[in-house]
C-alpha cells in the first residue's frame, strides 16, 4: 500500500476515535454533574484542561459555563479539536482513501458528517444534545464495526488500528487526569462524599464500569479504578490494552525497524506505575510523561512509514 | 388531480420516450404505465430519495468558480431514457468500427502517415493539431491501440437518426456516473426494474481491469494498475477513486511513482517501492511528465515518457492519442473507416464546416448566427458559440475570435436534439439530451449497454455538460425480443 494512503488511513482512524472519545466525554460529563450538588469543585471548566485547549478556549470564551465548553469542544469549526472538526477531517482523510475501504466505510462517515453539519444547533439544550451525541456514538461504532466485519484484515486495517489505539491511549490518559484532579489532598469534604458517583463516571468514559465490577470485584475505590485503567491488558480502553494492540500491529507491518523494541519500554514503563504509592502530583507528573512518550511513539511512526518519501526524492530520475 | 404528463410536448424535437402527450413509444409502455400508476406526491417522495442517496453517497463533481472550487451533489432526474436493444446493437457496432478506425489512424500518423501521403487529410491538419506529439512518434503500443478508453457523445436529431457529435479520446469522464445512476434508480425504484428486461451495466469495471491487464507490458499474470489521479480538486476526482475502488486497483498521484535509472516505474509504498506495469491516467499530455511536456506540471512524474518509451509501463490512453480528439480531424473519420477498414460508417457524423477550408469558412461567416461554433481542442462545453441562442453582440464577436485563428474553430448546422420527459416542479417536461456510451479496447473491444445520458436542464437549453448546468438520466437499453 502506499505510503501516502497509510498516513491517511492512520489519521482517519485516530479522527475517528476523537470524535467518539469527544463525544462520550462531554455526555458523560454532563450526566455527571446532573448526579452533583451545587457547588462543589467540579465543573465544565475541567473538560477545557484536560483536552489542554485553555488558551484557545478563553481567547473567544469569557464563561466556562456549558453553553459555551459545549459549543466550543462539540462545534466549533474553528478549535481544530472539536468533535465537528475531528469529523471533518476523518471525511476529508477518507474521501482520499475511499479505493481502500468497503463502500460503507465511506458512506458511514460521509452520512455522519452530513447528519452532524444539519444539526449543529442541537447541541444547543440538553435533550437534543444528547441524542446528538448518541448518533453520533452509534455512527462511530458502525463505522468500526463494519470495518471489523468487512475488511480484511492486512496492512490497511493495521494502519487504521494503529492510529485508533494510539489516539485511544491518549484519551485514556487525559481522563486518568482528570481523576488525578480528584486525588487533590485539598479536595473539600463535600466532593469527598460524591467520590464513588465520580469514578464510577470516569469508569463510564471509557465504557469499563461492567468490566471493572466483573474483573476488580471489590467497592469502587480510587487507586484500584486507577490501576484497572491503566495496567488491565484485557480492557480495551486501558492503556495496556492499547499497547498490546500497538504492539500487535506494529509486529505485522513490513519494515518496522526499531519500533516493537521501543514498545516494549514503553509497555515495560507503564506496569511499573504503582497507584497505590503515587500521590496525586506525582501521578500527573506520570501521565504528562506518558502523553509525551505517546507523541514520540506517533513521531516514530509518521518517520518510519509517512515520509519516506521525503527521504528519497533526492534518488528518483 | 392533473397528470404529470399535462401539457407535455413533443414537437420541438424528437422526443426518446413519447410519440405524443397521450402516446408513448413501444419501448416507453411499461415505465409510462408505472409512472400513471404513482400518485403525484410519491413521485416527488422517489425524487427526494434519490436526492438524499446522492447525498449519502456522495456523488459529487467539483466545478471551478472564482470562489474556489465547489463539491457539488450531482444533479440526477429519476426518469431513465430508455433505448431499443435492437437499434443499440447497430450503435454498439458502429461505435466499434469507429474506434477502431480511430486507432489505426492513430497509428498511422505516428507511423508511416500513409493517410497523409494519400492526400487524405492535409498534412497542414495534423502538423498544427495542440495533440499531435512529435515525441510518439514511432511508438508502437500493444494492439496497435493508442486510445483504450473512448467516451463517444451522440446525438438524435429531430429526423431521429443518431449522430456522432464528438470521440472524446483524451481522458474521458462520467461512466462513474453512469454507474452510480443505475444503483440509485434500483434504489429508487426497485419495483419497476422486476418487470422490464434492462440489460445490465455494471460489469464494466471489470471489463476496465481486463483491457488495462491485457495492455500490461510483461504477461506475467498480474499486472500492477494504478488508477493516477491529478488529486482532489480535479473535477472528476470522484470518478477516479470509484474505478479505483470498484477495480481494486491503487489510486496514486504524481508524486507517489517515482522513475528510477532502470526506466521503470515505481511506487513509494510502506513496503519500499513497488513496481507498476500499468497506469490509467487521467491526467492531460500536458501535465504527464515535466522532462517532456510542460516544465511547470507537479501533477505528473518525471520520467514517464522515457518509462513508456522503453516499453515498461503501459499507458491508458497512450500519449498522443488526443491527435484525434481534435474536431478537426473529426471531420475526416467517415474517411478514415473507408480507408482502413474498408467499410461504409454506421454512424453518421454531423456535418461539419473547418473554418481552416476557404469556402467553408465564407459560408460559416455568413451563417453565424444558424451555427454552433465549437473550438477543435476544447472539452466540457467551454468557448462554444450556440448562433441561434446567442445575441449579435456575441455573435459579432465571435466572428472575430474566428477569423484570428481560423484553424481550431469548426461550425455545425445546430440540431434540434431529442429530449426526453425530465421531471421539472413535479411535472414531466421535455428537456434536451445527449447521449455518452465508453468503448473499451485493448485486445479485445467492449462498448457500455447504453452510457452515460446527459440532460440540459435548464429549459430550452442544448448545453449538456455538468459544468454548465447539466445532469443526467439513467439509460435502459430494453430487450423488446420475446416479449
Amino acid at each position: 500500500m502506499l505510503s501516502r494512503s497509510a498516513e491517511r488511513l492512520y489519521w482517519l482512524a485516530r479522527y475517528m476515535e476523537r470524535t467518539e472519545n469527544t463525544a462520550k466525554l462531554v455526555s458523560v460529563h454532563m450526566n455527571l454533574l446532573m448526579d452533583l450538588p451545587k457547588g462543589v469543585e467540579m465543573g465544565w471548566q475541567q473538560l477545557i484542561s484536560i483536552s489542554g485547549s485553555e488558551q484557545k478556549f478563553y481567547a473567544a470564551n469569557k464563561l466556562e459555563n456549558e453553553r459555551n465548553v459545549t459549543r466550543f469542544l462539540l462545534t466549533d469549526p474553528s478549535y481544530s479539536g472539536s468533535l465537528f472538526s475531528s469529523l471533518s477531517a476523518a471525511r476529508e482523510n477518507i474521501r482520499t482513501t475511499r479505493e481502500l475501504l468497503p463502500d460503507e466505510a465511506w458512506e458511514q462517515v460521509n452520512e455522519m458528517y452530513l447528519f452532524a453539519k444539519n444539526n449543529l444547533d442541537a447541541i444547543s439544550n440538553r435533550s437534543s444534545r444528547i441524542a446528538f451525541l448518541n448518533e453520533i456514538l452509534r455512527g462511530c461504532q458502525r463505522f468500526t464495526g463494519l470495518l471489523s466485519g468487512y475488511m480484511s484484515h492486512h496492512h490497511p486495517y493495521r494502519f487504521i488500528r494503529l492510529g485508533r489505539n494510539l489516539e485511544r491511549a491518549d484519551m485514556t490518559s487525559r481522563i486518568l487526569d482528570l481523576a488525578s484532579l480528584l486525588l487533590s489532598e485539598s479536595r473539600s469534604d463535600e466532593l469527598r462524599l460524591y467520590e464513588t458517583i465520580l469514578w464510577m463516571n470516569i469508569l463510564t468514559a471509557l465504557n469499563a464500569l461492567l468490566m471493572y465490577r466483573q474483573h476488580v470485584r471489590s467497592r469502587i475505590k480510587g487507586d484500584d479504578v486507577l490501576n484497572f485503567l491503566l495496567l488491565d491488558k484485557t480492557l480495551p480502553r486501558s492503556i495496556s490494552c492499547c499497547l498490546v494492540e500497538i504492539s500487535d500491529c506494529l509486529n505485522q507491518l513490513p519494515n518496522h525497524d526499531g519500533l516493537p523494541e521501543k514498545l516494549v519500554e514503553l509497555e515495560r514503563y507503564v506496569q511499573a506505575i504503582d497507584t497505590h504509592q503515587t500521590t496525586q502530583l506525582q501521578l500527573r507528573g506520570i501521565l504528562d510523561d506518558l502523553q509525551n512518550k505517546l507523541g514520540e511513539l506517533h513521531q516514530q511512526i509518521a518517520e518510519n512509514w509517512f515520509l519516506r518519501m521525503a527521504s528519497e526524492q533526492g534518488q528518483g530520475g | 388531480m392533473k397528470s404529470i404528463w399535462e401539457n407535455y410536448k413533443t414537437d420541438i424535437a424528437y422526443d426518446e420516450l413519447m410519440h405524443s402527450e397521450f402516446q408513448p413509444r413501444p419501448v416507453s409502455h411499461g415505465l409510462c404505465q408505472y409512472l400513471n400508476s404513482l400518485k403525484k406526491n410519491d413521485i416527488d417522495k422517489r425524487k427526494m430519495a434519490a436526492e438524499l442517496a446522492i447525498m449519502e453517497m456522495g456523488i459529487t463533481f467539483t466545478v471551478y468558480s472564482d470562489e474556489g472550487n465547489i463539491d457539488r451533489a450531482w444533479p440526477f432526474d429519476i426518469i431513465p431514457r430508455i433505448i431499443d436493444a435492437r437499434e443499440w446493437r447497430i450503435i454498439e457496432k458502429g461505435l466499434k468500427q469507429r474506434l477502431t478506425a480511430l486507432n489505426c489512424f492513430i497509428s498511422d500518423v505516428y507511423g508511416e502517415q500513409n493517410f497523409i501521403k494519400e492526400g487524405k487529410i492535409p498534412s497542414e491538419t495534423i502538423n498544427s493539431s495542440k495533440n499531435f506529439r512529435k515525441e510518439c512518434v514511432g511508438m508502437k503500443p500493444r494492439h496497435s491501440v493508442w486510445a483504450n478508453i473512448c467516451g463517444t457523445d451522440l446525438v438524435r436529431d429531430k429526423n431521429g437518426i443518431m449522430y456522432v457529435l464528438e470521440d472524446n479520446l483524451r481522458v474521458p469522464s462520467g461512466v462513474s456516473y453512469m454507474l452510480e445512476n443505475r444503483v440509485i434508480t434500483k434504489r429508487v425504484f426497485p419495483e419497476l426494474l422486476q418487470g422490464i428486461n434492462i440489460l445490465p451495466i455494471d460489469d464494466y469495471p471489470t471489463q476496465l481491469q481486463d483491457m488495462l491487464s491485457s495492455i500490461a507490458p510483461h504477461h506475467n499474470g498480474k499486472p500492477q494498475i494504478v488508477v493516477l489521479t491529478p488529486g482532489i480538486y480535479n473535477s472528476a476526482y470522484f470518478e477516479h477513486a470509484y474505478l479505483a475502488q470498484q477495480m481494486g486497483a491503487q489510486l496514486v498521484e504524481g508524486s507517489d511513482l517515482v522513475v528510477k535509472q532502470d526506466d521503470c516505474v515505481y511506487m513509494r509504498t510502506v513496503e519500499g517501492l513497488e513496481k507498476v506495469d500499468v497506469i490509467y491516467r487521467r491526467i492531460d499530455d500536458d501535465f504527464l511528465d515535466p522532462e517532456v511536456f510542460r516544465k511547470d506540471s507537479a501533477l505528473g512524474v518525471r520520467g514517464l515518457m522515457r518509462a513508456w518509451k522503453a516499453g515498461n509501463v503501459a499507458l491508458a490512453n497512450a500519449p498522443g492519442a488526443g491527435v484525434a480528439d481534435d474536431k478537426v480531424v473529426y471531420a475526416y473519420v467517415p474517411e478514415m473507416i473507408r480507408y482502413y477498414l474498408n467499410e461504409e460508417p454506421i454512424l453518421p457524423n454531423v456535418p461539419t464546416y473547418l473554418c481552416s477550408n476557404k469556402d467553408d469558412m465564407a459560408y460559416v461567416l455568413e451563417h453565424l448566427a444558424e451555427l454552433v461554433v465549437k473550438p477543435a481542442n476544447e472539452s466540457g462545453g467551454y468557448g462554444m458559440l450556440v448562433g441561434p441562442h446567442a445575441s449579435a453582440k456575441q455573435v459579432e464577436a465571435f466572428r472575430k475570435v474566428i477569423q484570428a485563428d481560423p484553424r481550431n474553430y469548426i461550425a455545425q448546422p445546430t440540431l434540434s436534439i431529442s429530449t426526453a420527459p425530465t421531471l421539472c416542479k413535479g411535472k414531466l417536461e421535455p428537456r434536451h439530451i445527449d447521449l455518452r456510451p465508453f468503448i473499451l479496447q485493448g485486445e479485445k473491444t467492449f462498448v457500455t449497454a447504453g452510457g452515460l445520458t446527459r440532460v440540459a436542464l435548464k429549459k430550452g437549453s442544448l448545453v449538456v455538460n455538468s459544468s454548465q448546468g447539466g445532469g443526467s438520466k439513467d439509460t435502459w437499453i430494453i430487450n423488446m425480443e420475446g416479449r
